[in-house]
This record gives structure tokens, C-alpha cells and sequence, in this order.
């Protein structure tokens, strides 16, 4: 393998995979980058079996072969090196030698016999629009669950319809839930898939990278997701098991109605909060005729209490919520007026941004017990 | 009688009760061919020595009431005549108002002969060929070295019950146990078993207050007259942890006992400091009036009944507590660690023998060689400038004065803890060592370096065991290890501090006190969890449902055998929720007894705060590093997290020192 690339155009491919690159090396070879020249390209390949990112550059291929380079050190020379050409050649025992005008460097590479093989992309299933999936996930993943049990998953559910994409997420306490109107070409049916808390992140960081108005080609097989935009390639394994029945969970009656200014709900909770208990974060929230009132109290620190003055009519009632719950939706939502639909002290409370016309964007909060 | 401890036992208690300011002990064989007595106690008078030896005569006893309030260790006069029954025993004695003293003989429980002879004051009761008589019982003595152990064990307890007393063991060749009156049982303590020994121990300071029936009831008015417990002594620091409760010694109104109701007080002092399982040493002395002790119960009067039962429990339960608490012991690097599994334990018939080497009466003498088995390579007689120089092959062997107590030889970690920045290169120190704030690799060995240097300089800048505040306040953190372990340093040398555990034992002290407070919050589950249980669990949970409910935890029974959770403390996760509960149930069910409602919140807190804490592998950055150490320091009991195990390690700046043989 012998091969010259640009800087400026390795470098950023390179930055693309440092996501999957395994950082704690527990298997030495993924923790190295496998380069592949041939024809006039460069195709780079990280993974750290969970996740695959593929990519690929122009390069001046002088003779055609694989190697491994390990991740980090190649992307922490390729940086510091000065724009231009970059020379890479594969020496004996699989080391990689980097030349870049008058400077060689030689690298430990591995032998690509042991790099892990890609599985090859199905037949695309539909294209997503980059711009509004990187939107919706921007709007969900927060509320995806760290940890994997039988009842919460670690990922966010994407959901096809032959007219609409949605997003859920669910971590147990709260739930996002993001709908947009979008005609598939091709899809006939319904098509839901499990997606891994990292591979949304790295699908949005690859969905930011494109042009506003790329495409995400979108297949999958037995046990993997493929995601292609461009020369790019992400491909994630598939979560299994059972996502929760999110719409059984999805309020229907909830009557008690305030619709609050995202700012000054945001703020108000922000300095309340400052007072809450540490560990539990819980907010009050009370509906009175004057308005709404925010409290909060902890031993420890003392006590805040905020009215946001609105009409309210409904009968009154007071909730207590978690406020790191409630800025992580305020955070993600669109600027205007939030709805807040509570029924009792005991049932899911809901938020939704009634300025955002193009996501139906829902928030499902379970109150506490103060 | 069943062996020669158990006729040394009978004839310390007669000498102790006699009033003898000095008890000595002669045994030759394991106690097989010869037990002597000496003290120079009342004595007895021509008329009392042969009145002694019929069963069931005591002069211990006046009056049928004295049964009601026995202050005395023995009182049912069988000791002597079973003695007698089983060898050949010689007894002198002389009372300080007969002129004569008396000799009597006996073998095989019959009487050889009387005689008046000139003796000085007090009794000497010599015990010889015991069981020659007795082939069944002779055929079950063990070896005498087990034997002559057996009797070391005793005469220490005696020798630690009365530290006002001179006691003496002594074989033909050896001297076991010399120790000469002393004011406090620290000095006897020390005497006994070393300064290393007492180390490992926590003082009980004397603890004393009225009887009660109940350790909630208000306390009498200061006019008032009532009788008082006391309780004093010594407990291990939590580190210390002993398979079984061996070494558990209670000594109520100094007489050993093993009593239930004070073990379970003492396990009950140290739950949430040392995991369940195992168990701590003491040395516990209660000191009560004699109404309000039954002590004639047991045969071999070991057990013995409290009038009020609760209260003397809860209050050895307190005052070891607090003790504990007071205390803040620290854990040091356990391979420098001496083991405290020989103290108070039964001296094997090893230990016995090295103990011999601690010929000479000087204190120093005694606790420089203890109990080590490394002692008997020593010199048999040390000067009392222990200090001075000693051979080099000596000190390398038992690690100079560190050896005092240690069962085993020091493993060689001791003076190589291997602190990386010795060892290992600078790319080493940068993936292991991630010294805060990391920005580049430059940097990070120059902060190593500087760090270094730092801490040579307080090798001399700071004398150990500064800071008379707490020494958990003022540490620094420096980094973390593996993302998992804070590395901190203060005036005292370096330490380690397990981020997990120490955020467990700072939520579990905040959760107890919020839960005290009044109920926790629980957050409501977006679904319900639902969890199969066994019968047994399901009954526990309707048990402790009231309290779950005011930890935050909603479960309601849906089916037969399932349950529902609707709501989960707030400050775990939903996932964690399931698991938390079945931790607790089978936590609660552990106990065999109904347990209390503190238990039970207790229980609760540990498991809680244990899945709420911050995990090892988190890195955390210096600000939050800080905040766990000021937090750590402000909680009651630093030194282990709920479940038992260590929060912190000292590595002393007197170890790093003689690590690098600085002294």
C-alpha cells in the first residue's frame, strides 16, 4: 500500500471516526484505523464492534493495498503536520510510514488480517432527509436511558411511516416524543427500528456534516442499521428487545392547561432549581388562579419560590417534578409559548411548544411524590 | 475441671478474690506435672483451710441475700474439693491475724495430713500430677504446649480485668506473662500486648450513666439516687476484621463472659462500618451494680442475665458507637498493616513460647517482642533501650518495631508500595495517573514532577501528624487512578480515596438524615415495573411496605405472586429500581428477627445510596473531586462506606519516608 493524500481533506475524515475509536483497548487492533487504497481513494474504517464508521477520501493511490494505523497517534501527527501532501507507505511488519515533505514518521500498525470484517450494505431502503433527522434527534436523545433493563432501552426507537418519521426516546421518568411529516418514496409500510444511544449521537455528527439538504440512505439487515450519506458510512448493530408501548404511556385528558413563554419558564426553573434538593431536583409546580408558582426547598440550602403570572380558570393543583427533567425539554424546544397539560398529583404530566410548525414535538413528564 | 486451665482459672478467681495484690503462676509440663498459686491475698485460717476443701463451703458468701448481689468471682465453693478430687495438691496459707500458717495435703481427693508451718501472708495452692487419678480425662489433655496456652489465655484475661495487679505465668524456663501494676488499662494493654496492639484499638473512654428501663426514658434528676452503668475498654478499628467473634471479649464486673446480649450490641455498634460477616475485636468492660446482674446461671459462669436487659444493651451499643465515631480511625495500606488476629485471641502454644523471649519486666521488653513468632529469633533479654541498634538480620526479619503483633512475618510490599512515579516512565504516569488539568503530555510530567518535589518537601517541612483539626478536611486532591480512586494528599502523607464508596457513605448519611426528617421523594414511573416475588418476599413487602413507601418506593401487589412498581426514590435511575428493591428484600431478610424500624432505614439508605453514588471508571474533574473530599470529611463515619469496606488509605508520610529509607 502506498498512497498521498491532502491534508486538510484526511484530516477531516479522520476526525469523524475518532467517535468509535475503542478507547479503552481492550482488543489492541480496534484501536487502530484500517486504510484501504485503491482506484484514486482512500477508505478508512473505525469500529469498535458496536459501531462502524466507513469513510473515504481522494488520494493518489501508487500502488493499491490495506494496512492499520493506530487512531490516535495518526490523528494527533496529521494535525500538528503542516498543510499539503501527506505520503503514506506500508512497510514490512505492518508499520506505516508517514512523510510529509522532509519529516518521516513511522507508525505501529497491525495486521489487517485482524481487523474486523464490515458487513456489506443491503439493497437502501428509503432516504431520510439529513437536515430533520439531525433536528429530531437533537430533540430525543437526551431522554435516552444510560442504562439497558428490562423496561427502559438504551436507544431511541426510529420510526418509519410512508408519510411521517418519528423519534421516542424513554428513559423510564420521561419520554420525547418527535413526529414530522415527510412522503417516503418506496416505503410501503411501517418500519421500526431500535437505534443505540451512540449511534444517534455519531448519525447526527454525520447528518451535521452534509450539506443542508443531503440525504440519508437508510438499510438494514438481520442484525445491523446502515446509514450512508455521501462517502460516508455509519453502520450500528440493532439493539434487540422490546421497546416500551409508548403511546399506552401518551396523556389523553390531561385538562389542567397553562401555556407558558419558553424563556421565562426556563429561567424561572433555572433559579429554582438552585434551591432544590440536590439529589432529587424536585420542583413544585403549582396552577392557581394567579398563575403558576414554582418552589423548590432542600435542608441544605433553603428555599425559592417564583409566580409566572397567566389567566388560569382550572381548578388548581400542585405537582412536583423533576427540573433537570423540564430544562432538558425547554433546552430542546423551539422559542414561544410551551404548553403544560397536567391532570393529578399521580399522572404524566405533558409539554409541548405550540410555535414549532414543523415537529410535533411531545414531552412526557412523571410527576414526584413530595 | 477438665484441664489445667480451668484449675488455673478456679485458683486466679479464689486468689482475686482474696484481695491478692500479686498473682503468680507457676506451670510446669502444660500444667500436667505441677500448677502453683501464689498471692498474697487474706489467707486463710487453720480452721477455714480444711473447712475449704468440703463441697459447697465458701466463705465468700454471708448471708443467704449475698446470692442476690455476688461481687465476688467465685461463690459456690465446688472449686477446691474438685481440685482436690483429681490430684495431689498442697495448700499454705497464713491469715494476717494467726501467727502459724497451715499445710495441707491431698491426693486423689483425700486428706494426707495437716500441719502448721511458718509462711508468710496470703495462700499457695500447688496442683501436681493432676488428673493422675482421672485416666479418662488425662487421656484427653492435648500436647502441653496446647495446654500451657490454654493457661496463658486465661491468665492474660485475668491480667487485663485487673490492671491494679501484678500477675505472673511462669513455666521452668520460660516467662510468659510479668506484668507489674499499673494505673490504667492502656498501660496494661500496652504491657500485654505492645504498642502496635494498641494501635489497632479504639479507647471506649469510660462511659457511665443511670440504670433505665429504656435508653429513650429521660434521665433522673440530678437529685435523684440511682445506680450506674459504666462502660469502658477498647474495640478495634474497622479495618480489623475477624472471621468470628473470637475476638469479642466482655468482661462484665471483670469477669469474662461470653454474652449474647453485649455481642449483639457490639455487632450492632459497628453495622455499616464493617460488612456483615465478620467481625470485630474488643475488649469491653461493663461495670454495673451487682442487683442488676444474675451471674448464677451457667455452670461455668459464662453467660449471665441484666435485670434490665434493652437498656444495658443500647447502652454498650452507644458508647461503642460513639467511640467509634469519635475516633475517625483511618485505614493505612493494608500490606504495612500489622494484624490484630493474635490480640486478645487464645495465645497458641507458638506464641506462648516467643512470648518467653519477653523475659526481662521492662514494658518495652514485652511489647517489642509480644506475641511475634519472629521474637524468639531476638535475644531472649532486650535492654530497655529497645531503640539502640539491633542486628541488622534481626530488624530486616520482624521489620524492627513494626513486628510487634503481627501473627506472620511482614510481607515485603511493606516498604515497596510502588507509587508510579518512581517506576514508571512519564507515558505510563499520563495514561495511569490523570493529573488534573490535563491539557498536554508536556505539562502533565512536569505536574508529576512538580507534585514530586512537592512531596519530598514536605517530608521535611511537615512533621507527621500535624493539623489538630480533622485530617479529612484539608486533603487536596491530585488526580484520579484509573478514573476510579482519588490520590489526595495533606499534611499526613498520601492518600486514596474510593470515589464510589465515599459518595455512598455521603448519600447514605444525607439520605438517613432527610428520611429522619421527614418522607423521601419518589419519583412516579412512566411504566409501572412489575416484579415476581417469591411468597416470602411478597410478605416482606407488605411488612415494610409503610416505610418503602416513605423512601420513595410505591409497590403495590397486582397478582399472587408480582408486585407493581409505581414509584422509585428520585435519585436512581427507573432500571436501577427493580434491582434496588430485590436488595433490599433480601437485605431485610437476612435478619432473622423482626427488625427495627432504624435497621430497616438503614438498610434502605446503604442499598439506595449504594446504586445512587457515582460509579468507579467516572472521571471527575478537580471541582468535583474537592466537594467529595469536604463532603466526606463533614459525614459521621468516614473511614468505611456502608456496606463495611474502606473509604480511604493512608499512605503516611512516615511510611513514604522510610519507603525511601529516609529514617
Amino acid at each position: 500500500m502506498e498512497f498521498s493524500v491532502d491534508k486538510q481533506e484526511f484530516l477531516r475524515e479522520l476526525n469523524l471516526t475518532q467517535g468509535v475509536v475503542e478507547r479503552k483497548t481492550t482488543i489492541p487492533i480496534l484501536s487502530n484505523l484500517l486504510c484501504e487504497a485503491k482506484g484514486n481513494t482512500l477508505t478508512i474504517t473505525a469500529t469498535d464492534l458496536e459501531l462502524t464508521i466507513r469513510t473515504s477520501c481522494d488520494a493518489k493511490v501508487k500502488k493499491e493495498g490495506a494496512g492499520t494505523i493506530p487512531a490516535k497517534k495518526l490523528l494527533e501527527l496529521v494535525r500538528l503536520l503542516p498543510d499539503g501532501e501527506i505520503k503514506f507507505k506500508l512497510l514490512d511488519n505492518h508499520w506505516v510510514q508517514v512523510v510529509s515533505d522532509r519529516k518521516t514518521y513511522k507508525l505501529v500498525g497491525m495486521s489487517k488480517e485482524n481487523f474486523p470484517s464490515v458487513p456489506a450494505t443491503p439493497h437502501v431502503l428509503v432516504a431520510l432527509p439529513a437536515g430533520l433527522i439531525s433536528n429530531m434527534i437533537a430533540k430525543t436523545s437526551f431522554a435516552i436511558s444510560m442504562e439497558e433493563s428490562r423496561y427502559t432501552l438504551s436507544g431511541a426507537k426510529l420510526l418509519l411511516k410512508p408519510d411521517a418519521v418519528s423519534i421516542v426516546a424513554t428513559d423510564g421518568h420521561r419520554l420525547a416524543l418527535v413526529e414530522a411529516d415527510h412522503k417516503f418514496a418506496g416505503l410501503n409500510a411501517e418500519v421500526g427500528v431500535l437505534v443505540p444511544k451512540k449511534a444517534m449521537a455519531e448519525l447526527k455528527n454525520l447528518a451535521a456534516e452534509g450539506a443542508e439538504d443531503a440525504e440519508i440512505e437508510f438499510s438494514q439487515d438481520e442484525s445491523n442499521l446502515f446509514f450512508r450519506t455521501g462517502k460516508r458510512l455509519l453502520i450500528s448493530r440493532k439493539l434487540t428487545g422490546q421497546f416500551p408501548n409508548y403511546e399506552a404511556v401518551l396523556p389523553r385528558d390531561n385538562n389542567k392547561i397553562i401555556a407558558l413563554d419558553r424563556d421565562e419558564l426556563n429561567d424561572a426553573l433555572r433559579r429554582v432549581s438552585q434551591l432544590a434538593d440536590s439529589r432529587s431536583r424536585a420542583v413544585k409546580m403549582a396552577f392557581t388562579q394567579e398563575g403558576v408558582e414554582l418552589s423548590a426547598s432542600s435542608p441544605e440550602y433553603g428555599e425559592a419560590r417564583e409566580i409566572i403570572e397567566k389567566p388560569y380558570k382550572g381548578d388548581p393543583i400542585t405537582v412536583g417534578f423533576n427540573a433537570t427533567y423540564m430544562l432538558d425539554f425547554l433546552a430542546a424546544a423551539v422559542q414561544g409559548l410551551i404548553s403544560v397539560e397536567l391532570k393529578d398529583e399521580q399522572s404524566a404530566g405533558q409539554l409541548r411548544p405550540l410555535g414549532d410548525d414543523k415537529f410535533r414535538y411531545r414531552y412526557v413528564i412523571m410527576p414526584m411524590r413530595i | 475441671m477438665e484441664r489445667p486451665a480451668s484449675v488455673v482459672k478456679e485458683l486466679v478467681e479464689n486468689a482475686i478474690d482474696a484481695g491478692a495484690n500479686s498473682v503468680r503462676v507457676e506451670v510446669e509440663a502444660g500444667g500436667r506435672r505441677l500448677i502453683r498459686v501464689t498471692d498474697d491475698g487474706s489467707g486463710m485460717s487453720h480452721d477455714d483451710a480444711l473447712l475449704a476443701f468440703e463441697r459447697h463451703a465458701t466463705s465468700k458468701l454471708r448471708t443467704a441475700d449475698d446470692l442476690l448481689s455476688i461481687s465476688t468471682l467465685g461463690f459456690r465453693g465446688e472449686a477446691l474439693p474438685s481440685i482436690a478430687a483429681v490430684c495431689r495438691l498442697v495448700l499454705e496459707t497464713r491469715a494476717a491475724e494467726e501467727e502459724d500458717g497451715t499445710r495441707v495435703e491431698f491426693a486423689g481427693g483425700k486428706l494426707l495430713g495437716v500441719k502448721p508451718a511458718g509462711l508468710p501472708l496470703g495462700t499457695c495452692i500447688s496442683v501436681g500430677d493432676l488428673f493422675y487419678c482421672v485416666p479418662a480425662r488425662r487421656k484427653f489433655l492435648k500436647s502441653d504446649t496446647t495446654e500451657l496456652g490454654h493457661v496463658a489465655s486465661v491468665v492474660t484475661h485475668y491480667a487485663l480485668a485487673h490492671p491494679g495487679k501484678r500477675f505472673e505465668l511462669r513455666t521452668p524456663t520460660q516467662d510468659i506473662v510479668n506484668v507489674a501494676p499499673v494505673e490504667t488499662l492502656a498501660e496494661r494493654v500496652y504491657q500485654v500486648f505492645g504498642r502496635q496492639a494498641l494501635d489497632e484499638l479504639i479507647e471506649v473512654p469510660v462511659t457511665s450513666g443511670p440504670i433505665r428501663a429504656a435508653i429513650t426514658e429521660a434521665e433522673l434528676a440530678p437529685g435523684e439516687e440511682s445506680l450506674g452503668i459504666s462502660v469502658s475498654g477498647y474495640v478495634s478499628r474497622p479495618e480489623v476484621q475477624r472471621p468470628n467473634r473470637n475476638g469479642i471479649y466482655i468482661f462484665i464486673n471483670r469477669r469474662l463472659v461470653r454474652d449474647r446480649l453485649i455481642l449483639h450490641a457490639i455487632t450492632e455498634a459497628y453495622r455499616n462500618v464493617i460488612p456483615p460477616g465478620v467481625f470485630p475485636a474488643s475488649l469491653l468492660f461493663l461495670d454495673l451494680p451487682c442487683e442488676e446482674v444474675d451471674v448464677n446461671v451457667h455452670p461455668s459462669k459464662i453467660e449471665v442475665r441484666f435485670r434490665h436487659q434493652q437498656f444495658v444493651h443500647d447502652f454498650a451499643r452507644d458508647a461503642v458507637r460513639a467511640a467509634l465515631t469519635r475516633a475517625r480511625p483511618i485505614a493505612s495500606f493494608p500490606s504495612s498493616r500489622p494484624v490484630v488476629e493474635t490480640l486478645v485471641e487464645t495465645r497458641t502454644a507458638t506464641e506462648a513460647h516467643s512470648a518467653a523471649a519477653a523475659a526481662g519486666t521492662a514494658p518495652e521488653s514485652i511489647a517489642a517482642s509480644g506475641n511475634d513468632a519472629h521474637a524468639a529469633a531476638l535475644p531472649a533479654l532486650i535492654p530497655d533501650g529497645w531503640a539502640g541498634p539491633i542486628s541488622e538480620g534481626a530488624a530486616t526479619q520482624g521489620g524492627s518495631e513494626e513486628f510487634a503483633l503481627t501473627g506472620h512475618p511482614l510481607r515485603a510490599e511493606a516498604t515497596r508500595f510502588a507509587f508510579p512515579m518512581e517506576q514508571v516512565s512519564e507515558s505510563d504516569i499520563t495514561r495511569q495517573i490523570h493529573i488534573v488539568p490535563p491539557s498536554d503530555f508536556n505539562q502533565h510530567a512536569g505536574t508529576a514532577q512538580e507534585y514530586h518535589s512537592a512531596a519530598g518537601h514536605e517530608v521535611f517541612a511537615a512533621p507527621s501528624g500535624t493539623g489538630d483539626g480533622d485530617p479529612l478536611g484539608e486533603l487536596k486532591p491530585l488526580g484520579q487512578v484509573n478514573a476510579s480512586y482519588i490520590i489526595a494528599v495533606n499534611g499526613e502523607g498520601l492518600w486514596i480515596v474510593d470515589q464510589h464508596v465515599a459518595h455512598e457513605r455521603v448519600l447514605f448519611e444525607q439520605h438517613l438524615r432527610a428520611r429522619r426528617e421527614g418522607p423521601l421523594t419518589g419519583q412516579r414511573l412512566l411504566m409501572p415495573i412489575v416484579v415476581e416475588l417469591s411468597p416470602r418476599q411478597l410478605s416482606t413487602v407488605e411488612r415494610i411496605s409503610e416505610e418503602l413507601l416513605a423512601n420513595g418506593f410505591e409497590v403495590a401487589p397486582i397478582g399472587p405472586r408480582t408486585v407493581a412498581i409505581h414509584e422509585a426514590p428520585a435519585a436512581i435511575t427507573a432500571a436501577d429500581a427493580e434491582r434496588l428493591l430485590l436488595e433490599i428484600l433480601d437485605g431485610v431478610e437476612r435478619e432473622d428477627q423482626a427488625i427495627s424500624i432504624e435497621t430497616l432505614q438503614g438498610k434502605i439508605a446503604a442499598s439506595t445510596s449504594c446504586h445512587a453514588a457515582i460509579k468507579v471508571n467516572t472521571p471527575l474533574d478537580a471541582p468535583k473531586m474537592e466537594w467529595l473530599l469536604a463532603e466526606l470529611a463533614r459525614t459521621e463515619c468516614p473511614m468505611s462506606c456502608p456496606h463495611g469496606r474502606p473509604i480511604v488509605l493512608r499512605y503516611s508520610l512516615r511510611e513514604i519516608e522510610k519507603a525511601f529509607k529516609r529514617i
